[in-house]
C-alpha cells in the first residue's frame, strides 16, 4: 500500500460517506424481510455474505417465499442486475492492469452508490494505485457497513410480532428504488408498462407473465427513447 | 402468489447460489474481462431499461393485487403510492418506511 493508495482511499471514502447513510435502512429492511419470509437467521445471514445484493435479495424474497421454481428466481436476479453490465462495462478502463485477484475483489465489491459517487473520478484518473484505493476504500467500508445492519435487522426481527406485514417494507425499499428512475420519461414508461403488463399477465403458465412483462418494458422505454430523440432532432 | 411453500433446505441454498452467480457475473463480467470487450451500443442502451421494468414488475402485483384479483382500492396501493411521493419530494431515507407502514397498519384497523 503506497502513498497514492492511501489518498485514493482517504479521498474515496469522504466522497462516499454522505451517501452511506442511506444503506442503514435499506439493510436493515433488508434482514427483516429475509426473516420474515421464513428464512432462519444463519439462511439470512448465509444469503446476505453469498449475494451481497439489496435489490436482488428484496426482489427474489417474494418468489423464494412463494416456492416459485428456480429459473424464474435466477432469471429476476439477472433481469434485476442487468445494470451492472453497464456500470461494469463503463469503469472496465479504470481496471486496467490491475492484478486479477483484485479485479475479482472489485466485482464482488461493486455496488450501486459507490459507482454513482466515484466512476468519473476514476476513470479521469492515470494514477493506478490512487484509483484502486479510491474505489476500494468505500466499496469495503460500504460491505462492512451493510452486513452489520443486515445482521441487526436479521437478529431484530424476532422481536418484532409477526403480523405486522413487515415483509412490505422490502415492497417500499423497491419503490424508493424507481424514484430516481422515474424522473426520465422513457424510464418511467418502461416501468408503467412492466408493471401494468405484469398484473394483466399473472395468469400466464410458469409465470411467465412476469418476464414476458419485464420483456414489454424494456421494449417500450427504448421505443420511447427513439421517439424523444427523433422529436429532438427536429 | 400462493402462500406457504417456501423453499427449503438444499433448494432454498441451491437459490442462493443462483442469485449469487445472477449478481457477480454481471458485476464482474467487463472488469476481470478488460475494456477490449464491449457491448454493442444499441443493446447497452435498451439494457438501461431492464431494473426499472423489473423494479414495477415486483412492486405492482405487491400493490394492485389482493388474493390474486386487481383490488384499486387497498391499503398496500394506498401506502405504496404515498411512500413514492414521500421519496420524491423528501431526502430522509427513513420516512418512505414510516409512512407506507403506518398506511398499511391503519388500513387494518
Amino acid at each position: 500500500m503506497n502513498e497514492s493508495f492511501r489518498r485514493g482511499a482517504r479521498e474515496g471514502f469522504r466522497a462516499f460517506l454522505p451517501l452511506s447513510v442511506g444503506l442503514v435502512p435499506w439493510a436493515l429492511v433488508t434482514g427483516v424481510a429475509m426473516r420474515s419470509t421464513g428464512l432462519s437467521v444463519l439462511e439470512a445471514l448465509g444469503m446476505n455474505l453469498i449475494v451481497f445484493a439489496g435489490t436482488a435479495q428484496l426482489g427474489t424474497l417474494p418468489l423464494i417465499g412463494a416456492g416459485a421454481p428456480l429459473w424464474l428466481i435466477a432469471v429476476t436476479a439477472l433481469v434485476l442486475n442487468l445494470r451492472f453490465v453497464i456500470f461494469s462495462a463503463a469503469l472496465a478502463p479504470a481496471f486496467e492492469r490491475v492484478p486479477v485477484l483484485q479485479r475479482l475483489l472489485s466485482g464482488y465489491l461493486l455496488v450501486d452508490g459507490v459507482f454513482a459517487v466515484g466512476a468519473e473520478r476514476m476513470l479521469a484518473s492515470t494514477d493506478r494505485d490512487w484509483r484502486m484505493g479510491f474505489f476500494l476504500a468505500p466499496s469495503i467500508y460500504a460491505w462492512v457497513l451493510w452486513q452489520v445492519f443486515v445482521m441487526c435487522g436479521v437478529l431484530g426481527a424476532d422481536a418484532l410480532p409477526r403480523d405486522w406485514s413487515l415483509e412490505f417494507m422490502a415492497t417500499i425499499a423497491l419503490i424508493t428504488l424507481l424514484v430516481p428512475i422515474a424522473r426520465a420519461r422513457p424510464m418511467m414508461l418502461a416501468a408503467l408498462v412492466g408493471g401494468v403488463a405484469t398484473v394483466v399477465l399473472r395468469g400466464m403458465p410458469l409465470r411467465l407473465g412476469m418476464i414476458v412483462g419485464i420483456v414489454l418494458g424494456i421494449a417500450a422505454g427504448f421505443v420511447a427513447e427513439r421517439w424523444q430523440s427523433r422529436g429532438e432532432g427536429r | 402468489m400462493n402462500e406457504g411453500s417456501l423453499l427449503s433446505g438444499g433448494w432454498l441454498w441451491l437459490a442462493f447460489v443462483l442469485i449469487a452467480l445472477a449478481t457477480h457475473l454481471p458485476r464482474g463480467s467487463f472488469i476481470v474481462a478488460g475494456s477490449r470487450a464491449r457491448l454493442p451500443e444499441q443493446l447497452q442502451r435498451a439494457l438501461r431499461y431492464a431494473p426499472a421494468a423489473a423494479l414495477a414488475a415486483l412492486v405492482f402485483p405487491d400493490m394492485l393485487l389482493v388474493d390474486g384479483a386487481i383490488d384499486p382500492f387497498n391499503a398496500k396501493l394506498v401506502a405504496g403510492m404515498a411512500a413514492f411521493v414521500v421519496a420524491l419530494r423528501w431526502r430522509n431515507p427513513w420516512l418512505p418506511f414510516v409512512v407506507g407502514m403506518a398506511i398499511v397498519w391503519l388500513g387494518r384497523v
